[in-house]
């Protein structure tokens, strides 16, 4: 167990940075989950537009999206913005580089649940003289939703895992601070092995979370 | 003046054409059946009347307003037309309770309270009170045809359609059915209905409106139809067994 005390001693004299690291990690994730279901939200309710133009830009945005490493847009903004005269903080650039992406996999998370209604409820709620827009508040939405539970879930637990890649635009999130840790002193297994432990412990918390949302929402006949 | 007054009615899709020309009225408190086989366009002159089709031509008046033209609020047309769905289209994330106050709500404003009464009043009526904390998954399919009654009814409709009420039941079921619409024609709802069902027609109403090929081809007695119309296809489908052979 060589270089143990010197690790544990970096460990503690870092830890007020490592733990701010970590306040950031969570900050990030809770922000690009919200925002990413959200603006997903949005991508969604315009996916079904009765424009065929509107239908087409957004299934462009949801490939676009997918089809793009995460990596090559944060660059792309932080490092390639500025050659523009547009220079972003880190904090922003991985706040809006994530919600973009992530709303992508939401919104086809969404578009999925939706082909499993029932057309004929859709159909039911013209009749009852409904417009659009109540249709997909009142009907679409509330079953979507709660189709979509495990999908979106799984997205947030991604979100944490992925919030990782922010360190490479220099946002001093946990792994940033795990990655100073292990320069300071070279002991890279014990570091990076403390790193996954951690994010372990957070995605087991989300998980049993998720279960718990997925139980309040789940109802006779929907499906799950 | 009738309350549904049908006349030219065309419905096109693409060069096929679906309704060639219908002609027919709904008096106010008549329980009116439309039968004819499968395909014939019964579901879509339903939906022309409150615009879920387009019809292509023609001209289709409720309550002496013509729904094709250009001042016509669509959304407050088809309030005013109740429409029970064949597979009766509950709201699933609903219950029996939430199904019939949604529209209560959010399209006639009333108050959670108000709707609500509104609401147990017409499940009430159709024996569904009870049943009002169920989803539609946890209900048969008669009682979801009545909750969907009950949501049509609350609405204070000037007429309520019906899309083949007992193709998705238990034929057994098909007399409880033909009671439940006699009476609520006794109550003074105005009903229109569509089916290939015989037996619910025969239970039902005197006189039918036999749809083919998108043109009715006659409107009379059932025995008349089966016995001496003289076309021996229309004589065949009313249940003449000599036609039939």
């Amino acid at each position: 167990m060589n270089g143990w005390s010197g690790f544990q001693r970096d460990l503690l004299e870092q830890m007020p940075l490592i733990l701010a690291g970590l306040r950031q990690t969570l900050q990030l994730t809770v922000i690009i989950s919200v925002t990413g279901l959200l603006f997903g939200l949005v991508v969604f309710y315009f996916s079904n537009s009765p424009y065929r133009w509107v239908r087409s830009l957004i299934q462009g945005y949801i490939s676009f999206f997918i089809g793009t490493p995460l990596i090559v847009l944060l660059f792309l903004m932080y490092y390639g913005l500025p050659q523009w005269g547009l220079k972003l903080s880190p904090f922003l650039v991985a706040v809006i580089g994530f919600t973009m992406n992530v709303a992508a996999y939401n919104a086809a998370y969404l578009t999925t649940a939706r082909n499993g209604l029932d057309p004929s409820e859709i159909e039911s709620a013209r009749a009852q003289g409904f417009g659009r827009g109540q249709i997909f508040r009142w009907i679409t939405l509330p079953q979507v939703l709660r189709l979509s539970v495990p999908a979106l879930t799984n997205q947030c637990i991604g979100n944490l895992k992925d919030s990782s890649v922010a360190f490479l635009i220099q946002y001093t999130e946990f792994f940033a601070r795990i990655q100073e840790l292990a320069a300071t002193n070279f002991q890279f297994f014990k570091a990076y092995l403390l790193a996954a432990v951690v994010y372990l412990g957070l995605v087991s918390i989300l998980v049993l979370m998720a279960r718990q949302v997925e139980k309040w929402t789940r109802l006779p006949g929907l499906g799950r | 003046m009738a309350l549904i007054q049908i006349r030219n009615l065309v419905k096109k899709f693409g060069t096929h054409t679906v309704l060639d020309g219908v002609n027919f009225d709904l008096q106010k408190g008549e329980m009116k059946v439309v039968m004819g086989p499968s395909g014939c366009g019964k579901s879509t002159l339903l939906r022309c009347i409150n615009r879920l089709v387009e019809p292509t031509s023609g001209t289709i008046l409720v309550r002496d307003q013509d729904i094709m033209g250009p001042e016509v609020d669509v959304r407050a047309l088809r309030q005013s037309i109740g429409f029970v769905f064949q597979q009766f289209a509950l709201y699933r994330h609903l219950t029996v309770l939430g199904n019939v106050v949604l529209g209560l709500r959010k399209l006639r404003g009333m108050s959670r309270a108000e709707a609500e009464a509104q609401a147990l009043f017409q499940l009430n009526h159709l024996e569904m009170a009870d049943h009002r904390d169920k989803y539609p998954s946890q209900i048969s399919g008669g009682q979801k045809q009545r909750v969907a009654i009950a949501r049509a009814l609350a609405m204070d409709p000037a007429v309520v359609v019906f899309d083949e009420p007992t193709s998705a039941l238990d034929p057994v079921m098909v007399r409880e059915v033909a009671e439940l619409f006699n009476r609520l024609n006794q109550e003074g709802v105005t009903l229109l209905c569509v089916t290939h069902d015989l037996a619910l027609a025969s239970q039902i109403a005197k006189r039918v409106i036999f749809l083919d090929q998108g043109v009715i081809r006659a409107d009379d007695t059932l025995e008349n139809l089966a016995k001496h119309h003289p076309n021996a296809q229309v004589r065949a489908f009313f249940g003449d067994k000599e036609a039939q052979s």
